[in-house]
């Protein structure tokens, strides 16, 4: 489903050149979930933004289901969770969600309802009309779960989905997260430092040095 | 609509704000650019207007003159009527006289006025107070309402007219009496220099007065509706025999024309600024708003959007800011104009300066002319402004790399 092939992503910083991915190779079969673990810094975050199409590499390939990553691709069939969350301060809940739906065109009323249900999957029925300073950390980051998956993506791509949460509400997250995929079919690579979340996923991998150890 | 108009409607007007104060400010700004720009126009406008009209209720579309003057009127006017555009015509004669009424002596313009023939061309009945046409008759005299103030004269009294003529006799040793001629009526036609200068009589009174014999000065002539008044000179010149010629009163009074378009023009560009200004302001903002919604620009990368997308959301919050604004804009702008009276009436009492304003602008009313095409030109300008103050936020925000983006802090 998801092939990268000798990824190199390298930075200048002032007049060094810092080799962050060194030839990295990974694939990603429908419906798995896979793990990334790695160190501060060993570019498992310039990995999930290769991966995602947001980034170019130096070289190497990054292909889904055989064919090149595009903004367009992306909207229909990736999801992204974030540490930060990402939502919209101006939007509630509900329309947060339904903004990934937007990407695509206007939603109707069956994406209303799938974007309700969404909201209600990560336990957030009752907070669809509440605006992202209303929520907890954790509710915030559920939406941003839900927001990812309402496209019904092939894969998600999720980076330290649990960085700015407290251990309990990392734990519900990233069960909720393994959850839902497992139960759509949709693949996950989730990228954390947590060691207990990583023995969840069916595949864990270690970065190191720019390389999977 | 497409998710950068529905997120552009979303970052002015929040959901669950009541008042969007960045928004409101920057609506504010245009709105008043805008409205100045209405009020301003239309006031030129409306000066330039009433002037037109003034011009043409007392002169005519177009007037026919001689060299010297014209001896056979009538002859005249039956060649002009065959004209076609032609509706009516009646003679004229004008010229400067000295009046005196107790020791007040003022110089104001006597004016034969043609009784059977001046309501087809000139509405002259409708400047008349306290009296009508009908009770003009040769020894008897019509005032401007200014010039009866200005002489403390009252209806039923009488003035002594003294006709530059005089000088002549005096020469020739010839003594001539001035006319006396009874104050039957006052006219007016809310120009303050016409309603200080003029004085009518009937066309014998002043042909007696100047001696004209049976001559007058030319005819001043009304067209139907629509005709256009230099194409109809035209015709009526071809018709002319040598030594008398035709003018429509814009060419008459091209040069004052041109001055009263170009201060009009002058105003329009000037007050621009004020909506440029307003453009400056919305970039401002809209730059403030790309810098604190840099993350959230990554976000909609990583959601699919693309460049092009991203920039048209805040060209559109631009565009939305200049139709609000130029909504509200006109909005003031033609209350301010429908209330443009009342307002200058409180603001020369507060600064009793009632009389300043009579005398300096002319008009009794402040004068108001909004026509479509003046609208027009400031609802475009306005918007085209304001949407083009968002393409620098909006370049800026397209410029930004998702992951970059998604990066700062």
């Amino acid at each position: 489903m998801l092939r990268a092939s000798g990824l190199k992503k390298s930075y200048l910083s002032g007049d060094r050149r810092i080799e962050v991915l060194g030839g990295v190779d990974l694939a990603v079969m429908a419906g798995e979930s896979v793990c990334i673990r790695g160190e501060s810094g060993s570019g498992k975050s310039t990995l999930l933004n290769l991966l995602a199409g947001l980034d170019a590499p130096d070289e190497g390939l990054v292909e889904w289901e055989g064919t090149e990553a595009t903004a367009d691709r992306r909207a229909r069939h990736l999801g992204m969770v974030f540490q930060s969350f990402y939502l919209i301060p101006e939007l509630d809940a509900l329309q947060n969600v339904l903004m990934a739906a937007r990407m695509l065109g206007v939603p109707g009323a069956a994406e209303r309802k799938r974007a309700a249900e969404l909201l209600a999957r990560v336990g957030l029925a009752e907070r669809t009309s509440h605006l992202p300073n209303q929520l907890s950390g954790g509710e915030r980051q559920r939406v941003a779960v839900a927001r990812a998956l309402m496209n019904a993506p092939r894969l998600v791509l999720a980076d330290e989905p649990t960085g700015n949460l407290d251990e309990r509400t990392g734990d519900a997250v990233v069960d909720l997260l393994l959850g839902v995929c497992r139960e759509t079919g949709t693949a996950l690579v989730l990228v954390t430092h947590n060691a207990a979340h990583a023995a969840k996923a069916g595949r864990a991998l270690f970065l190191h040095g720019g390389r999977f150890a | 609509m497409p998710w950068y108009l529905y997120l552009a409607l979303k970052q002015l007007f929040p959901t669950g704000r009541r008042f969007p104060f960045f928004t409101a400010i920057s609506i504010l700004g245009v709105a008043l650019g805008v409205a100045l720009l209405v009020v301003s126009t239309s006031v030129m406008a409306g000066f330039g207007h009433e002037i037109r009209r003034m011009i043409v209720d007392t002169q005519g579309d177009v007037q026919v003159r001689a060299d010297g003057l014209v001896a056979d009127s009538a002859g005249l006017a039956a060649t002009v009527a065959k004209v076609p555009g032609v509706v009516a015509s009646t003679r004229f004669a004008a010229g400067l006289v000295q009046v005196r009424f107790g020791d007040k002596r003022l110089y104001p313009t006597l004016q034969g006025v043609d009784i059977e023939h001046i309501n087809g061309v000139i509405p002259l009945d409708s400047y008349l107070r306290r009296a009508t046409l009908d009770d003009l008759d040769d020894d008897s005299v019509f005032l401007g309402i200014k010039l009866y103030d200005l002489l403390g004269a009252s209806i039923g009294e009488s003035i002594d007219v003294f006709s530059p003529m005089l000088l002549d006799d005096s020469r020739a040793d010839v003594v001539t009496l001035p006319r006396s001629l009874k104050i039957r009526g006052v006219l007016e036609i809310g120009h303050q220099a016409l309603d200080e200068s003029t004085l009518l009589v009937t066309m014998r009174t002043m042909q007696d007065i100047y001696k004209l014999g049976g001559a007058t000065k030319g005819l001043n002539l009304k067209l139907a509706d629509n005709e256009d008044p230099d194409a109809a000179a035209r015709r009526i010149n071809a018709v002319l025999p040598p030594g008398v010629h035709a003018a429509s009163w814009l060419t008459n009074n091209q040069d004052f024309l041109s001055i009263l378009q170009l201060e009009k023009n002058m105003i329009f560009i000037l007050l621009l600024f004020i909506v440029i200004v307003a453009g400056f302001s919305v970039t401002s903002s809209l730059l403030i708003s790309v810098v604190r919604k840099t993350r959230e620009i990554g976000l909609l990368g990583a959601l699919g959007a693309n460049p092009r997308q991203v920039a048209a959301c805040f060209c559109f919050q631009g565009l939305i800011i200049g139709l609000g604004g130029t909504v509200a804009g006109l909005a003031l702008g033609l209350g301010t104009l429908h209330y443009r009276n009342a307002i200058i009436t409180v603001f020369t009492k507060l600064t009793a300066s009632r009389e300043a304003m009579d005398r300096f602008y002319q008009f009794s009313q402040l004068p108001s002319w909004t026509t479509t095409s003046d609208l027009v030109l400031i609802v475009s300008c306005s918007v085209v402004i304001s949407t083009l103050a968002g393409l620098l936020p909006a370049w800026r925000a397209a410029k930004l790399k998702p992951v970059e983006a998604l990066r700062s802090e």
